[in-house]
């Protein structure tokens, strides 16, 4: 019985997984891979995701909430996963034609509509690109319906920049677009910016007139990023960004990633600061 | 009105019990709790006239453990084809006004906001609450201050009121009619006088406490309340309405079944992250959570507190932690602008 406030696609049972086969596999970093799905009869999707939101993906051995990736033409559900723990290091494990569980989709996902008219800024650190990735593809689908779009993107080293093709060639080349991608600490083939993206960031120094900005990364680049966006002029309304926390059931249940009385596996992930703000500081 | 007389009630919950699994308050050697009638064995004892047996009859409708689906897995081919949600009628026989709210509590989460959750819709939906109306407060009861009426509670099918050699059998509902047209025969017309309401020994006033409690997420008082917790956990396992759970697996070799099973915010894995990670990894971060959401997230988000009053938390806690002492902390707290 879906209520109104949710838009929502579930099954008669939201905590069951649809089995799908893994018909692809992509190294991005050494630590990270993306896994393409489908339904195991080879058609359609279990669903379909809009920008931002997530799937509970699954082995026998567990499940975890997982970012899913956007695209126009959803002929395959794509979820990038860094090897972090017991679930993540058997999915790194497993071969094309391997079927997983799936279920979602999951959360609120991005504010596509609120922010046409604007000029985007993206600001990601480690595998929060993934997230992001959906929203900055959507925006390119929908290139005239944004302003000017800046990305910047960091990682610890060179080898652990995610989708590179898109950083590197792709994306440059939209039109009223910049890319920016910095690494932590130099290294002796890499002839671009060093250095961490909250310092990056001040740099570039992207206006904040008519412009949001959208943070995704490790907890402790997200802390810097807002503080140095706020030095920057951008208001609570201007700033996006995702929070993770553990989650068990996805659907506002099992109780545990709760911040005051939001679940961010339901109510989240998305949140303008403005919002965040009005919450207990376990952000 | 309609009456069942106490020595016909072993004859009622057996004629009940051929339809139904009756969960009914019990002392078993050094446990009380609500069991299966079909369980009762001599020596045990039913409780009917305990104001609070031991565990909660949240079980009946959330049980500890629960089967979700079997998982096969076999070269690369995983097969999710069966699913147990269980709907077998079950009643909770007896059960006090502090744990109707538990349940109603728990309906709010598991069948609101967007997602019914189709193991506990599945119990639920064939449960039957047969409640037993309080006339005399316990030294720890304060359920009237947290919107609980122990005489007439709401989301009560029947209601049991003793009037000593009598039970008077108030219905309620048609779920409650359906349990009534059972045990027809046993029942009687009779007027028999009702006991009087006796006052609450706790004085609790829970008005405004949710508000308060939004500006002191860094009062200093929760290093002081918190300061005895040792996060065993008690709290949470006797709580009526808590309903936090975990979801597990257990696979023999290519074989098995993914569960779900009770949880508690005051264990330390339970919000730490695969990274590792932790937003409540200090124990007073997840005593503060616990009694927040008991008494303001819970407000906020469903318009009732999530605490019940039954008063069973402060009876099991070993370091004499108090929801009543914590709610008269924060009423007194200073709280700066």
């Amino acid at each position: 019985m879906p209520d109104k406030d949710h838009k929502c696609t579930c099954s008669e049972q939201p905590l069951v997984p649809k089995v799908v086969e893994v018909i692809d596999i992509i190294d991005r970093t050494p630590d990270v891979k993306s896994f393409f799905v489908r339904n195991v009869d080879g058609n359609g999707l279990p669903f379909q995701v809009a920008p931002g939101q997530c799937g509970m993906v699954s082995m026998p051995i567990g499940e975890a909430m997982i970012s899913c990736t956007w695209q126009e033409e959803q002929e395959h559900l794509e979820f990038a996963i860094k090897r972090v723990g017991l679930l993540t290091d058997e999915l790194h494990q497993i071969e094309i034609g391997q079927q997983i569980g799936v279920r979602g989709p999951y959360g609120n996902g991005f504010p596509v509509e609120a922010c046409k008219g604007k000029d985007m800024v993206f600001i990601a650190g480690g595998i929060g690109l993934a997230p992001l990735r959906s929203f900055i593809k959507y925006c390119f689908k929908h290139r005239e319906d944004y302003g000017k779009i800046t990305i910047l993107y960091g990682s610890r080293s060179q080898a652990d920049l995610c989708f590179k093709e898109e950083l590197f060639d792709l994306w440059p080349k939209e039109s009223n677009t910049e890319v920016f991608v910095t690494i932590d600490n130099a290294e002796p083939d890499w002839n671009g910016h060093v250095g961490f993206v909250p310092a990056y960031l001040e740099e570039l120094n992207p206006s904040s007139a008519g412009a949001v900005a959208v943070v995704c990364g490790p907890p402790i680049m997200i802390k810097f990023v807002l503080q140095s966006l706020e030095k920057m002029g951008y208001n609570d309304d201007q700033v996006i960004t995702t929070l993770e926390m553990r989650m068990k059931c996805g659907i506002g249940k099992c109780g545990r990633c709760n911040i005051g009385s939001e679940f961010i596996c339901l109510d989240g992930p998305v949140y303008y600061l403005r919002q965040l703000r009005d919450l207990p500081p376990e952000w | 009105m309609k009456v069942l007389s106490k020595t016909k009630l072993e004859a009622a919950l057996n004629k009940l019990s051929e339809s139904n699994e009756v969960f009914v308050p019990m002392q078993k050697k050094a446990q009380s709790g609500y069991y299966p009638w079909t369980s009762f064995v001599s020596g045990d004892e039913i409780m009917l006239e305990a104001l609070n047996v031991y565990q909660s009859p949240k079980g009946a409708v959330l049980p500890q453990t629960e089967k979700m689906y079997q998982i096969k897995q076999g070269g690369m081919e995983i097969k999710i084809d069966k699913t147990f949600e269980d709907d077998h009628p079950t009643i909770i026989f007896g059960a006090r006004g502090c744990d109707v709210k538990g349940i109603l509590a728990m309906d709010e989460v598991f069948l609101t906001r967007g997602y019914e959750d189709s193991f506990y819709k599945a119990r639920r939906s064939a449960n039957t609450i047969i409640a037993n109306a309080c006339y005399e407060p316990g030294s720890n009861c304060f359920c009237n201050a947290m919107e609980v009426n122990a005489v007439d509670p709401a989301g009560a099918d029947v209601i049991l009121r003793d009037a000593g050699e009598a039970f008077v059998w108030e219905v309620k509902t048609e779920k409650g009619e359906a349990v009534t047209a059972i045990i027809a025969d046993l029942l009687e017309e009779k007027e028999v006088q009702l006991p009087q309401s006796k006052p609450f020994n706790q004085k609790v006033d829970y008005s405004g406490v949710a508000e308060k409690l939004k500006t002191m997420f860094d009062h200093p008082l929760w290093d002081k309340l918190s300061a005895s917790c040792i996060n065993c956990g008690m709290c949470t396992f006797v709580c009526p309405s808590c309903y936090c759970f975990d979801i597990q697996v257990k696979m023999w070799g290519e074989e098995g079944y993914r569960f779900r099973a009770w949880d508690s915010c005051m264990f330390e894995e339970y919000s730490r992250e695969a990274g590792g990670g932790n937003p409540r990894g200090a124990s007073k971060e997840r005593f503060r959570q616990r009694f927040l959401h008991k008494l303001e997230f819970f407000t906020e988000r469903y318009g009732t507190p999530l605490c019940t009053g039954c008063g069973r938390c402060m009876i099991v806690c070993p370091t004499d932690v108090n929801i009543v002492r914590i709610i008269d902390a924060v009423k007194e707290a200073e709280v700066n602008a």
